[in-house]
């Protein structure tokens, strides 16, 4: 038996773990005690991540579209077939009607290799991933006011704080790793605010529970600041010294009375005055957040909201303070951070820089696009209005994941051609011309970047089934036979690449990652890695106060639709259930869908533990069996994504935040109808 | 049969017997120590692994047998189990394979696993370093191996002193005759002080009695918070045996045994949708409950070996023997 250590395939945590191997297939996973982060610890995901690996339902084969039929290829006739489509109709179209979305389950270097066909191949900067529907705001709001759109913190920093606030963010089940932190550092006497309509494992454990109306972030937070601005709990020097904007921001903040805030987010005044002091008298406070901030129409605000809270305070740049975002996929911080987004290339260095276009044009020679991309869903707008002809889709279910479900199937639909590369065969492989079969994480190497910034090795255990291929090296071919250079003999070379091209990545190299990686920015060999950001300046020289305004959510429930439904995450589950359903304990959990009823409303329509239930908004419906809790404010309904048979994204809504174009999917008006059968 | 192996000469003793049979021993990684098949890679003999030898015995996942259709008739195929060797598993592990032994044993004895369990060779050593989280002594299970295995050996400083048990302990130490050397009884009084200073240091306040009153005291419900419900505490016990069973792949394909956890909540869940064991607090309880009182009461031995693993890799903060959430000071 061999044992392989490598990086957990689910959440952003970055979790070490082995994977036991006999006689060529997994057989078990167990934790690695000495992973700086995880230090021997797993959550269920992690301890039963290999599970799915071997399973007969992997795809095995290339396959080619033949009326509605899906027929056997060589890689040869598929890669040939997809540098035609993909040709002719650029030659046809333009370059703006292909589009690529990458996977922020693939490694860094296939999201690299993805975001460099696009741009030096295809010659299109319509290139995106699902952080669009997770962290967009973050990446948008923390860049522009810290100059860095990452977590500024790492976990083991929580050790010391004094005060946590958690915003939106169920972390026991979604990041049970990081949560682990936060109840170690409770244990210590830190004090823990959580804020969450819903009553979570947290919300249970925290000194205050703060429970606002859903979609009204803003107003809250703004109260909470004006608050610590009255009591003079604000760090003057901090200010002056590192921030621009705070009397605008303080003064935007005053028309946010404790009063407004309890009657438009229902938190009561004196919480939010005890919320003030917690957090404002602590000496290191922390903000952890995930995607009940982000994953709204006013996302970017909300998240700036928090940044503004956080600055005013002083708490960045030092141990046991700074803001966490937790992010969902194990390497959506590394599509990010790959350019795997319309306007930047890797580093986030932006497109519209002649002087950043000029260096990578040099360095791929070839002539790259100006004109900034479409987004994920504008891209499927796109297509669904005809503009878009062609896209690429890797490791990523859009028909089930994307908001509006619907219409994603109408638009996928319309696409004149579409290349799709998984795992698994999904709702969106389904409607592929072209489908590749993945290697997935234990099977190649590569790299994934965590949440807190750590870039990690990730190892091949076991061959990949049949002919199934990793990712980068049929991109590669792709690109060949698309006329462009790339001769890659293995992920280290690309990580090579990657670094030369990459500041933030400058010192990472394969022979320097260890067991517990490294944490960018890391510019050069011989830098070690930086765990905490902004301890004496920020990247931008000073950080960016901003005055936000709070918008109503979209769609607020009326006399139709009187329900607010929000959507998210099991803990036995992952995104659209490709490997956790595939997976017999975690599908034993959890079997089917459930959407979440407080018992009263249960109770006064009727409805029992387990009865199934019909959830509709103004865009579908879905029937799914009732939970009954009393964690859910009475309105609420709440419905994981899990689930192909009840799709949450048949419902929610298609508002966009305009700052980050990330929909809003943690308020939609809905209706609640028990199913007679 | 008695002898003494010098520490240089482990290496070789190693490669004598890998050359003869899978040799499967605690390898240090740069990622903490594993049980893995040995082939020359460095050894970490100073801590005990994480994850538990048990899985030799009773995998993660094994399959029990293929099934293949031909013309409607299904065949039935079973794989062979490799001969293995188990070197330098602890004492606490040994005493834990002892009990497995008792439970797979009791009619009808367990066919799968007692197929592995006779291909498998013990070698046991004596713990001359004891984890931070360690209390095999309270229990029974330790620093000395107090169960029947193949060879037991002991670090003496310079050296190891092996004593083998069985016919199979003295046909591993014929293997490598020439590098062993004969047993003094100065290495026997040697390994005796050096095992009674680790036992001297062990803790004392961990016995089976006052685990089994910190269970009647434990409030269950706040340490049900605490739980994350990752199963770890399961996964990691090298006493810990139950599994699943499913069938994978149509037409053909293959019957698996999987481990399995009461620490999740599909493990006692009723078929109706009621389940006896609803909170995380109950399932905590009951993880004890099995160890301290059911077990006991079967086997006629508590189902924990005071290995401290459970502590190690919970990450909650509970403290695994005291039953408390544990505050200030507590481990991070």
């Amino acid at each position: 038996m061999e044992k392989v250590h490598t990086t957990c395939v689910y959440c952003g945590c970055g979790c070490g773990l082995f994977l036991h191997v006999e006689g060529g297939s997994i057989v078990g996973a167990s934790p690695s005690p000495a992973h700086p982060m995880s230090r021997g610890r797993l959550c269920i995901k992690g301890w039963l991540a290999g599970d799915f690996v071997g399973h007969p339902e992997r795809l095995s084969y290339p396959l080619l579209r033949q009326g509605d039929r899906m027929v056997r290829a060589t890689w040869d006739e598929a890669l040939s077939l997809a540098a035609a489509k993909l040709e002719s109709i650029r030659k046809e179209f333009g370059p703006h009607s292909l589009g690529v979305l990458t996977s922020a389950k693939g490694t860094n270097e296939e999201n690299y290799l993805l975001m460099k066909l696009a741009r030096a191949a295809l010659k299109t900067n319509n290139v995106d991933h699902v952080a669009r529907l997770c962290h967009a705001p973050t990446v948008a709001a923390l860049g522009s006011a810290l100059g860095s759109g990452a977590m500024t913190g790492s976990f083991s920093s929580l050790q010391n704080s004094d005060a946590i606030l958690i915003v939106g963010s169920n972390t026991t089940e979604q990041h049970p790793l990081a949560a682990s932190y936060i109840l170690h550092a409770k244990s210590r006497g830190a004090k823990l605010i959580v804020a969450d309509p819903r009553r979570t494992r947290l919300a249970e454990l925290a000194d205050l529970w703060l429970s606002p109306r859903p979609g009204t972030d803003v107003v809250w937070i703004n109260a909470l600041l004006n608050v610590i601005v009255e009591q003079d709990l604000v760090d003057r020097q901090f200010i002056e010294k590192r921030t621009t904007g705070f009397e605008e921001t303080a003064e935007a903040a005053r028309a946010y009375t404790p009063g407004q805030a309890e009657q438009i987010s229902g938190i009561a005044a004196p919480d939010l005055a005890r919320a003030a002091e917690l957090f404002g008298a602590a000496d290191r406070a922390a903000i952890v957040y995930a995607m009940g901030v982000t994953q709204h129409a006013q996302g970017t605000d909300i998240v700036q909201a928090l940044a503004n809270l956080a600055l005013a305070t002083g708490n960045m740049g030092r141990e046991g303070t700074g803001i966490y975002p937790l992010r969902g996929h194990q390497n959506v911080q590394g599509a990010c951070d790959m350019g795997a987004l319309p306007t930047v290339y890797c580093g986030y260095q932006s497109i519209s820089s002649p002087a950043v276009r000029a260096k990578f044009e040099d360095a791929w020679k070839a002539p790259l696009p100006e004109e900034p991309g479409l987004t994920a869903l504008e891209m499927l707008w796109a297509a669904e209005a005809g503009s878009l002809k062609a896209m690429i889709i890797v490791g990523e279910n859009p028909a089930l994941s994307f908001p509006d479900s619907y219409r994603v199937l109408k638009a996928l639909k319309s696409l004149e051609f579409l290349l799709a590369c998984d795992i698994f065969p999904t709702e969106t492989t389904a409607l592929a011309d072209i489908l590749l079969p993945a290697a997935c994480f234990a099977e190649k190497e590569g790299t994934f970047t965590s949440t807190e910034r750590r870039v990690q090795r990730v190892r091949k255990a076991v061959e990949p089934p049949g002919e199934a291929k990793a990712e980068w090296e049929w991109i590669s071919e792709l690109m060949r036979r698309l006329g462009h250079q790339a001769d890659y003999p293995s992920p280290a070379s690309i990580m090579a690449e990657i670094a030369s091209l990459t500041p933030s990545y400058g010192g990472i190299g394969y022979e320097r990652l260890a067991a517990g990686g490294l944490q960018w920015p890391c510019p050069s060999i011989d830098h070690p890695g930086t765990s905490i950001l902004h301890t004496d300046r920020f990247p931008q020289g000073r950080a960016r106060l901003r005055p936000v305004l709070y918008d109503e959510p979209p769609e607020m429930p009326d006399a139709d639709y009187p329900f607010i439904l929000n959507t998210g995450r099991s803990l036995y589950h992952f995104h659209t259930g490709t490997m956790t359903r595939r997976t017999s304990l975690l599908d034993r959990e959890v079997p089917t869908p459930f959407v979440e009823i407080n018992s009263e409303d249960a109770r006064l329509m009727g409805i029992r533990e387990g009865n199934r239930v019909r959830v509709e908004t103004r865009r579908g419906s879905i029937n799914a069996e009732a939970r009954l809790m009393d964690a859910l404010p009475r309105g609420n309904l709440f419905l994981p994504i899990h689930f192909s048979e009840a799709p949450a994204n048949a419902l929610t809504a298609q508002a966009i935040d305009p700052l980050s174009k990330i929909a809003e999917l943690k308020v939609s008006a809905a209706r609640l109808h028990k199913v007679i059968s | 049969m008695k002898a003494f192996l010098e520490k240089d000469r482990l290496i070789p003793f190693l490669n004598t017997l890998s050359r003869q049979i899978e040799v499967i021993a605690p390898l240090a990684t740069e990622a903490g120590a594993v049980y893995s098949t040995w082939q020359g890679q460095p050894l970490d003999l100073r801590s005990n692994p994480l994850s538990p030898p048990t899985e030799f015995l009773l995998p993660h996942k094994e399959t029990l047998f293929r099934y293949i259709q031909e013309s409607g008739r299904y065949t039935f195929k079973e794989d062979s189990i490799p001969p293995r060797l188990l070197f330098a598993i602890r004492p606490c592990d040994l005493h834990a394979i002892a009990l497995l032994d008792r439970i797979f044993g009791s009619e009808p004895s367990d066919q799968a696993y007692f197929r592995r369990r006779r291909a498998t060779s013990l070698v046991v050593l004596n713990c001359t370093n004891r984890g931070d989280e360690c209390f095999c002594a309270c229990l029974g299970a330790g620093p000395e191996a107090q169960d029947p295995c193949d060879l037991e050996i002991t670090d003496i400083g310079d050296g190891y002193l092996c004593q083998a048990e069985t016919p199979a302990g003295v046909l591993i130490l014929q293997a490598a005759f020439n590098l062993l050397q004969p047993a003094q009884l100065e290495h026997d009084q040697e390994k005796a002080r050096r095992l009674q200073l680790v036992e001297d240091a062990m803790p004392r306040d961990r016995s089976y009695h006052q685990i089994r009153q910190a269970i009647e005291r434990a409030d269950w419900v706040a340490l049900g918070q605490e739980c994350l419900g990752c199963g770890g505490c399961s996964f990691v016990c090298p006493v810990c045996h139950c599994f699943n069973i499913l069938d994978r792949g149509v037409p053909d394909g293959e019957r698996l045994r999987c481990r399995d956890s009461c620490i999740l909540s599909g493990f006692s869940r009723l078929t109706g949708g009621a389940n006896p064991r609803r909170t995380a607090g109950q399932r905590l309880r009951h993880w004890y409950q099995d160890k301290f009182e059911d077990l006991p009461k079967i086997t006629g031995l508590p189902g924990c070996v005071g290995c401290g693993r459970c502590h190690l890799v919970c990450p909650a903060p509970i403290d695994r023997s005291d039953l408390k959430v544990e505050s200030r000071e507590a481990k991070i």
